[in-house]
């Protein structure tokens, strides 16, 4: 009887409210600590004081610096950036292809069967994985930061930091997306005896190569943006002379450095666009040779620009493998170890973290919310002037790297973790803004339309028809920006924002390498775990 | 070169990347550079600053000693330091802070040769917008901003005569900022950024003389101690002769010559006097009680 | 009078001819069929009754209202009364069966309900009533993307069932499910409709299945209103005539029996494929 009932009442209600109540509990139960940590405070952006020291700054930027002895340097600037991305983005690629061709699961011969070796393959599998999320666990910054003190000054520091954090994100991607295709031709060319390499040009890369073309030229148009970053650091480019302006708080020059910035990205954007637009042509238009005389053209252009990078960079390579640079890397190296593990110093990392997670959260989250709110215009719901608006502002957003925001968030709120939330929250709104905007396009329109054809308002509409397609795909997003931002969120410390880069840029600016080496070993686990809960978190949402 | 990029066009990226590997490791950058005196400066204030203040100087050393004398501007402290050690500079203009960890990261062989006569008695001014911070101990709880972590007037010595107060920076202020210079740092104060910084006394002479800053709002509350400073040090394994030579120019500069008004006045040098490592003992103490060398 | 067509015709944006002079219309309560070859025209018919397609020319009064004349907000009250039952169920595939069907209500509840609703569902016994009904109440919590196409295409339907529409249309509404699933199924939409005193149009694919349960049958083809009569005066030479075709002229007619199976996410193919199919 009582079974009975209890069936009946359990019938009755909804199973997975529990699960919802109790993740809405913990999820404000962990909320409000990191609110605390990260001192979200956002009155202090209306401050009268706050407003009025912001106001005059944004009221230098008028007019932009003009003077041709600024302009030159500009360029110059400007070429160095986009030489070292370029230059950066060869290497990565050069690191990253052998590497996704050996962790592509899909790939191993001695997957199939399983056949002999396997365990081998496994083991080197994991190794290679494991050394892939050591490259990109270590934010491009720390490196450049390192490399500068090893490799001396100049471009090659920033070079080699992005190859490294790049390489080793590309060969993750590429794995991913060489998994995620029809993984079924490949085996057939490795049943029938074909080898690893043939199974990637004959049986993966016909359906993945527009996907991978199209990761890469992205992937180019950030290392465009984080070269800038690596300026801050001293590696040169653009981001120098940022740095210089917006400590001086030389509000002209600082506007001529955006808007040459704004133009970098936009036509980094177009480009890659056209790009996309000519890899995906050639793969439609029934070619034999599925890349066509376009396709030729466009990895000739590139092959220039590489090279022509590298010539303008000038950078030594040779220089750095002598026996007497190796050793003084070696010398480097061994510094750092072992690391400092003294419970006091442990300590402190341990907060440093805790307040790197927090900055990272709060600011992802206020950019999912920022991100929403921009891209319901931005996806062309609005009609086209909206669109165009909202677009327009999301791709300003985007194009101001965090740790320009940053100089500017700590004009109006004062140094501290806030303005690390807020600066990581203007960028990744920019970002997310765009990703959540593309998802609501290719979003199927039929089950929004068909809730609106019975009457329903366009808001319950979007709700019921719109949001469960686009959800899950949004909070993915989310959740790999996340996993950025708290990378980012390591590094915004260098301009006094808290967090683990404060105390690894002065450890390692008093030569404390003992120090450093647990900052970054806490910022590379930091990664880790982080990868493995969204990693974690993406599977259970597929 | 000419034939070696015609054929990098026709190949891939990849051959691209290998090729740039090799090629600039036939030119070589060691050997062109045995004529060359590779000089740069601790970035205390902005690069292009220190560029700019160089380069007359430079043109005087390229006479005196007849080698090309090139400068690296660099951003960070530290880079200075490394390169240094790593023979990737001759000649560098540091900090007494960063001339002691020179000393430290090469083993005790960097040598400085010369200071100006007002690097002997140093000193740093704590600066403030806020008109309820008098002294020291107003400083409680409040936003402070140093220049850089690895500078002895913008940090190492504001923080060791603060401790001697009985202030410490790691925990009576609410946030501590690296500005990274020593201009920046009077920036950071008059953009209300942080409520009072310290930076050299010379740099902020400087931007007073040059009315870069508000007096009005911006004021000096304290002064330090003096202390030594500034020096230019040579790597230890650099040809005496070309040491001797270096220190010798240095020491001819005469800010009554004519020719020498501009140099001095852009080194904001009166006199250059010879220094020894003893003279940054002090520091190295000071460094050591305040935590900073390890 | 429930719906009434007046002369209307319908021209796509690429010039495509959907309708030509149709004039049709039905009494409250009535139960009309809709037969024809693929291509003919049913699906648009049944958006132009739906409101969701508005003809090119001629007169369209849906319950009473010119659509097209009304302001947004009484058009959104007038649509909350017509119900549509897709082919291919337009449910999106993450979301879970309740929240699918209590969203045949959102046109009449006010918005604070239905976000309230997806925190946790207002309605479980009534979505669980009209599931019960199509034989799919234990499936209440599962999401879309893990039941087959048979289930999904009913939960489309229970969907509609719960909205409790004044004028319902189905286009296809049994086009994935079994004969006797499909008759059932049929029987149980004509039966909600009796009940509660609402029209039902429904196109079929199946000729039997038509003429076995509704009492009047339209037939169409080429856009146009071929024949609009009781089922018993449905002859076999009108049906062969309905569905001859250059290529098929001895085929079998649709029947349950020959219904291909599973169709609910194959896009109506449309006339100029069907064209193309053909020669």
């Amino acid at each position: 009887m009582t079974g009975v009932a209890a069936l009946r009442a359990s019938a009755m209600s909804d199973p997975a409210a529990r699960g919802r109540a109790t993740s809405l509990v913990l999820g404000l139960v962990v909320l409000w600590p990191l609110l605390v940590i990260a001192e979200f405070k956002p009155a202090a952006i209306f401050e009268a004081q706050n407003l009025k020291t912001m106001a005059g700054f944004l009221a230098a930027f008028l007019p932009p610096e003009t003077g041709q002895e600024f302009l030159v340097y500009l360029g110059r600037a400007t070429l160095e950036t986009l030489a070292i991305a370029t230059a950066g983005i060869v290497l990565a690629f050069a690191l990253a292809m052998p590497l996704a061709l050996l962790t592509t699961r899909v790939l191993s011969v001695a997957e199939i069967g399983p056949g002999p070796g396997r365990r081998r393959a496994q083991a080197l599998h994991y190794l290679l994985r494991a050394v892939l999320t050591v490259l990109r666990g270590i934010p491009e910054l720390v490196w450049a930061l390192v490399f500068v003190r090893v490799f001396g000054l100049g471009p090659a520091a920033g070079v080699l930091a992005l190859a490294l954090t790049y390489g080793g994100m590309l060969a993750k991607v590429y794995a991913e997306i060489l998994e995620s295709g029809d993984t079924r031709p490949a085996r057939a060319i490795l049943e029938a005896g074909g080898s690893r390499l043939q199974a990637l040009l004959y049986g993966l890369l016909p359906g993945t190569a527009q996907e991978l073309t199209s990761y890469t030229v992205y992937r180019w148009e950030c290392a465009v943006r984080a070269s800038v970053v690596m300026g801050f650091v001293g590696a040169g480019g653009l981001g120098q002379l940022m740095d210089q302006a917006m400590k001086m708080l030389n509000g002209g020059e600082a506007s001529t450095i955006l808007l040459t910035f704004l133009a970098l990205v936009l036509a980094a954007d177009a480009l890659s666009g056209f790009l996309r637009r000519q890899v995906g042509e050639a793969g439609t238009g029934g070619r034999r040779s599925g890349i066509g005389s376009v396709g030729v053209l466009l990895g000739l252009a590139g092959a220039a620009a590489a090279a022509i990078s590298f010539v303008y960079l000038g950078i030594g390579f040779g220089a750095l493998l002598t026996l007497e640079s190796l050793r003084s890397i070696g010398d480097f190296t061994a510094s750092f170890f072992p690391p400092d593990l003294s419970p006091q110093w442990l300590s402190r990392v341990g907060y440093g973290v805790i307040e790197t997670l927090a900055i990272s959260a709060v600011g992802t989250l206020l950019a999912v919310v920022g991100g929403v709110v921009l891209a319901l215009p931005a996806s062309g719901r609005y009609g086209l002037a909206a669109e165009q608006f909202a677009r327009f502002f999301l791709n300003t957003l985007r194009s101001v790297p965090e740790l320009v925001w940053a100089t500017l968030t700590a004009l109006s709120v004062g140094l501290g973790p806030f303005a690390g939330v807020l600066a990581l929250a203007l960028h990744t709104t920019g970002v997310l803004g765009r990703l959540f905007a593309e998802a609501l396009q290719n979003a199927p329109p039929q089950p929004r339309d068909a809730l609106r054809d019975a009457g329903a308002q366009p808001a319950a509409a979007f709700l019921y028809g719109t949001l469960p397609e686009v959800a899950p795909q949004w909070l993915a997003y989310a959740l790999y920006r996340w996993e950025m931002n708290i990378r980012m969120a390591a590094i915004l410390g260098f301009v006094g924002a808290g967090g683990l880069g404060q105390l690894l840029y002065f450890e390692l600016s008093l030569f404390h390498y003992a120090q450093a080496c647990t900052v970054i070993v806490a910022m590379l686990l930091l990664s880790i775990a982080v990868d493995a809960a969204s990693a974690g978190a993406r599977r259970r949402l597929a | 070169m000419n034939h070696t990029l015609r054929r990098l066009a026709l190949k891939g990226a990849f051959v691209c990347a290998l090729a740039s590997f090799l090629v600039p490791s036939l030119i070589g950058s060691a050997a062109a550079q045995e004529n060359v005196l590779r000089v740069s400066a601790i970035p205390d204030e902005a690069p292009t600053e220190l560029q700019r203040k160089f380069a007359p100087l430079g043109k005087y050393l390229e006479k005196e000693t007849g080698m090309k004398v090139s400068f690296v501007p660099v951003s960070d402290y530290a880079a200075v330091v490394e390169s240094l050690a790593t023979k990737k500079l001759d000649l560098a203009w540091l900090g007494g802070f960063t001339f002691v960890q020179a000393k430290i990261r090469t083993n005790g062989t960097a040598i400085p040769i010369i200071q100006r006569e007002e690097d002997a008695k140093f000193t740093s001014k704590f600066v403030t917008a806020d008109p309820n911070i008098k002294s020291y101990v107003d400083l409680k709880g409040k936003t402070f901003a140093f220049g850089s972590p690895s500078s002895t007037s913008g940090h190492l010595m504001p923080r060791f005569f603060l401790q001697q107060a009985g202030i410490a920076a790691d925990k009576d202020f609410r946030n501590v900022a690296f500005s990274g210079a020593h201009d920046a740092t009077v920036a950071f104060v008059a953009a209300g950024k942080a409520d009072a910084g310290v930076l050299n006394a010379s740099v902020w002479d400087k931007l007073v003389e040059a009315k870069k800053v508000d007096t009005d709002k911006v004021r000096v509350f304290a002064t330090t101690p003096p202390y030594f400073d500034y020096n230019w040090t040579v790597r230890g394994d650099l040809d005496p002769a070309l040491v001797k030579k270096l220190t010798e120019a240095f020491l001819k500069l005469d800010s009554k010559n004519p020719e020498h008004a501009e140099i001095m006045q852009l080194q904001r040098a009166s006199k250059f006097i010879p220094t020894k490592r003893e003279n940054y003992d002090g520091i190295e103490k000071a460094a050591q009680s305040a935590g900073l060398l390890k | 009078m429930s719906f009434n067509i007046e002369n209307a015709s319908l021209t796509h944006a690429n010039g495509f001819v959907a309708l030509s002079g149709i004039t049709l219309s039905a009494a409250a309560g009535e139960r009309v069929a809709i037969i024809g070859p693929s291509g003919a025209g049913k699906t648009t018919l049944l958006r132009l009754l739906g409101a969701a397609l508005r003809p090119t020319t001629g007169g369209l009064s849906l319950l009473g209202r010119d659509p097209w004349a009304l302001p947004v907000g009484e058009l959104r009250s007038l649509r909350a009364r017509i119900g549509v039952v897709h082919q291919a169920p337009p449910l999106p595939q993450r979301q879970r069966v309740v929240t699918a069907v209590l969203a045949g209500r959102l046109g009449q509840w006010p918005l604070w309900k239905s976000i309230a609703s997806l925190l946790y569902p207002l309605d479980i016994a009534g979505a669980r009533a009209v599931l019960a009904r199509l034989d799919l109440g234990d499936r209440l919590f599962d999401r879309c993307d893990r039941i087959s196409g048979g289930q999904l295409q009913r939960v489309g339907l229970a969907r509609v069932l719960y909205q409790q529409p004044d004028l319902m249309l189905a286009d296809e509404p049994v086009s994935a499910l079994d004969p006797s699933l499909a008759r059932q199924t049929v029987r149980t939409l004509i039966a909600d409709a009796e009940a509660r005193g609402a029209t039902l149009v429904a196109s079929l694919h199946a000729v039997d299945l038509a003429l076995a349960e509704f009492a009047r049958i339209v037939g169409i083809k080429d856009g146009r209103i071929a024949f609009d009569l009781p089922a018993a005066e449905v002859s076999e030479v009108l049906l062969r005539d309905l569905y001859a075709s250059e290529c098929a002229g001895a085929a079998e007619l649709p029947t349950l029996a020959n219904e291909p199976r599973f169709a609910a996410h194959v896009v109506d193919a449309g006339p100029v494929t069907q064209g193309a199919r053909c020669r």
